[in-house]
């Protein structure tokens, strides 16, 4: 499958505009207004610093919502409207759709966890800590973007992306949320992408070593599995279960 | 020799255990406009479908373009264009800027979408978001998109249903110049009016089954067995005549007494062929 870069730009500007409608917008400045809120919250409560833990929750909140929600929600809407046929039916193929969707979405994703930095108050105390907490926030969006995705491909409108979704948001927020309260979930958590977010904040917060080769290695075989994942369900349904 | 552009060779569609289509066999050429005609449920939309490389026949060979249909790959888009009820629009652009994302994937001059919006009536209402469009501004938008990159081949799927008279009028008007041009249409309807009056060659589609074939005035010759007259008198008097010796005489005698104020030949249409080999209506 050739990508056309002429094809992907026109997928990538109309995609980006489409994020930008009410309807979908909403998700990452929920995740930033509940990183402001958190902070104000817990920033009057005491006096430890609680700035690490807010940026994990406002980042956990970016990455499922937008990531998972916000891709399976344009993707069923494009369904719903009888576009995602028309755009498949004008010499678009499956690659150019899937990068065309996902990198404006990815880039939105960054720009919210910076930014989420920002707001938390966090600090991030050298360029290094930086770059892992992009490159692991990054990797973590394009995980939940593809299983986004993968959720789009079984939703027919917008309103089932939302019910599809939510349980797999539950699950992927609540249980690194509350590892601290059980010992089962501070397992399972380790070995989720959401998960590891929260662990390399708080690495970065404790000035401990910021991500060791098992959250590395999780990541990567996360990415690669969603990825096959995809492709089985691409392969067998297309973007549309008939 | 006229080039073919689509062919379809002892065609069957299987889905589950019962056939939606039955050995289907028709050609498109170069410049002419094919119609399947039938009712809902006759085969049409998936014959359609077949042809454009959504869904592949359980036998028989379909080609579109010298391409196999199972073969096709998104670059077949680029040579032909498709309307069908489950094309769509972008609500929250404009028509201009639909036709612009479309025109940037197809690789067409910006400079053309006015000229193109001319010709489907919608300049005036070129910035109008497209979510705000009547069915019928709606139908000629997803027509312009479909012609934008001047196909070979364009597929068009019940294109007037549900459309007024006017706006139907104003698509066929269209069609018929885009004929003119060159371009091939494949049409699906189940209006035989619509049928008679844009196709070169229908097929008549009953169960998955053509059970006519040809032009659509060849076939409504094929059933005028009858050969019946319709006569006006002077008295106001309507007559309907059946082609024989004692009838002509009659005739003969209206019009040497100068009685008859008009004669009309009754050959069956499509529609009345349709219900004669089916038993069925097409609506």
């Amino acid at each position: 499958m050739r990508i056309h870069l002429r094809k992907l730009m026109a997928i990538i500007e109309v995609k980006g505009k489409a994020i930008f409608s009410k309807n979908f917008i909403i998700m990452p400045i929920f995740a930033l207004g509940f990183t402001y809120l958190i902070k104000k919250v817990y920033g009057s409560i005491n006096d430890i610093d609680m700035s690490g833990y807010t940026l994990s929750l406002g980042v956990l909140m970016n990455v499922c919502m937008t990531g998972i929600y916000l891709v399976a929600a344009t993707l069923a809407e494009e369904k719903e409207k009888n576009t995602l046929r028309t755009l498949m039916t004008s010499s678009v193929n499956g690659l150019e759709f899937f990068l065309g969707s996902l990198i404006p979405i990815l880039l939105l994703m960054m720009i919210v966890n910076v930014l989420c930095v920002l707001i938390s108050g966090f600090q991030m105390t050298n360029f290094e800590n930086w770059c892992i907490f992009l490159l692991v926030t990054t990797c973590a969006s394009i995980i939940s973007a593809i299983i986004g995705m993968i959720f789009g491909i079984f939703a027919k409108n917008q309103m089932s992306a939302g019910t599809m979704t939510t349980p797999a948001l539950l699950i992927f927020m609540m249980i690194p949320m509350f590892k601290a309260l059980n010992e089962i979930l501070s397992k399972i958590s380790n070995f989720m992408f959401t998960g590891i977010i929260m662990n390399v904040i708080d690495n970065i917060s404790k000035h401990s070593t910021a991500i060791d080769i098992q959250n590395i290695i999780i990541l990567i075989v996360e990415i690669v599995l969603s990825i096959i994942l995809f492709l089985i369900l691409y392969k067998k349904n297309g973007y549309e279960i008939d | 020799m006229k080039k073919e552009y689509i062919y379809l060779k002892h065609i069957s569609k299987k889905f589950n255990e019962s056939y939606v289509l039955r050995d289907v066999n028709a050609t498109l050429y170069e410049g002419e406009i094919l119609g399947f005609l039938g009712p809902s449920g006759a085969g049409k939309t998936t014959t359609i479908k077949i042809l454009t490389g959504q869904l592949e026949q359980t036998s028989g060979e379909a080609n579109v373009l010298g391409i196999p249909c199972h073969n096709i790959d998104e670059s077949i888009y680029e040579q032909i264009g498709i309307v069908t009820d489950q094309s769509g629009v972008y609500e929250r652009m404009s028509i201009y800027d639909n036709l612009k994302y479309f025109a940037k994937i197809l690789g067409v001059k910006y400079s053309y979408i006015d000229e193109l919006l001319k010709k489907v009536g919608l300049y005036e209402h070129k910035k109008k978001l497209a979510g705000k469009l009547s069915k019928g501004q709606k139908q000629r938008l997803i027509l312009a998109r479909a012609i934008l990159h001047n196909p070979k081949v364009l597929f068009l799927d019940e294109p007037t249903s549900g459309l007024d008279p006017t706006t139907a009028l104003e698509i066929h008007k269209l069609l018929l110049e885009l004929k003119e041009n060159g371009m091939s249409i494949f049409l699906t309807t189940h209006n035989m009016e619509e049928a008679t009056k844009l196709c070169d060659h229908v097929a008549l589609l009953n169960e998955g089954v053509i059970v006519e074939y040809g032009t659509p005035k060849d076939i409504c010759l094929r059933y005028n067995k009858e050969r019946k007259y319709k006569i006006l008198l002077e008295n106001k008097e309507e007559i309907l005549l059946i082609h024989n010796d004692k009838n002509i005489m009659m005739l003969n005698q209206w019009l040497l007494n100068n009685q008859v104020v008009s004669i009309h030949s009754c050959e069956p249409t499509l529609e009345t062929v349709f219900l004669e080999v089916t038993g069925r209506e097409l609506q």
